[in-house]
């Protein structure tokens, strides 16, 4: 019962304290030097490739990438100074820290057991290499 | 040296980030400024900070929020012990890694 109700209250306020959570960030981000704004909507747009883990890590990432551009922002760091010479590197260095998405994962999983199944039929003898 | 040093970076990266925490706590922007003073001057503030959340969620600092005059609170980074500990293992690895490295070099001559 109290699991019950846990439950049914996580469907009303959960979402809603995320959709607050995600409106916050937003304003964070509005009030970024346009520079600072851009690389972050860049950003955000480019984790979508990997992200979809889960709607928490995705809010913590996006409050950790304003927290990073904010300060940076308030020290007068220059944008290619926070993201350095390959945004790619950047980018996939960061989002490794939060959960992935599901399909990402799934793809991984199928190719450590495809591996492992290629392991378990065998070793060729030396010289047929037919 | 710029994008060979890049490279070699990666893989030390952690080690040098917790051996400066090792030293007193800091703050990412800190420790960004000081590798750059240090020569390593193609470092991405990004970079240090990505580190900086890999090392907090893996347990090996301990962070604290300290209010900034401009911006948002910064986070002070302290080495913990797990982190003190991890620091002695990379210690370990970088002193086999550079006596292999010293072989080879010695031995190309």
């Amino acid at each position: 019962m109290a699991k019950g109700w846990t439950k049914a209250l996580e469907k009303v306020y959960g979402p809603l304290e995320q959709k607050k959570r995600y409106r916050r960030y937003k304003a964070r981000v509005e009030g970024l030097p346009a520079s600072h704004r851009t690389a972050v909507e860049a950003l955000q747009r480019y984790s979508y490739y990997f992200g979809g883990g889960t709607a928490e890590g995705g809010l913590a990432m996006l409050e950790d990438l304003a927290d990073l551009f904010e300060q940076a922002a308030a020290d007068g760091t220059p944008v290619r100074e926070i993201v350095g010479e390959d945004p790619i590197e950047f980018a996939e260095a960061f989002l490794r820290n939060y959960p992935q998405g599901n399909w990402i994962i799934r793809e991984r999983d199928r190719l450590t057991n495809a591996i492992a199944r290629a392991e378990r039929e065998g070793t060729p003898d030396e010289g047929t290499s037919r | 040296m710029g994008k060979l040093v890049t490279e070699m970076l990666k893989g030390t990266l952690e080690g040098i980030v917790l051996a400066i925490l090792s030293g007193r706590p800091a703050y990412g922007y800190e420790i960004t400024t000081w590798l750059r003073d240090q020569g390593f001057s193609d470092i991405a503030e990004g970079t240090v900070y990505a580190l900086l959340v890999r090392i907090e969620q893996r347990g090996f600092v301990d962070v604290e929020k300290v209010p900034s005059e401009k911006g948002p609170p910064r986070k002070v980074y302290s080495l913990n012990a797990a982190g003190q500990e991890y620091l002695e293992e990379f210690w370990r690895t970088w002193s086999f890694l550079a006596e292999r490295l010293e072989q080879l070099h010695e031995g190309g001559r």
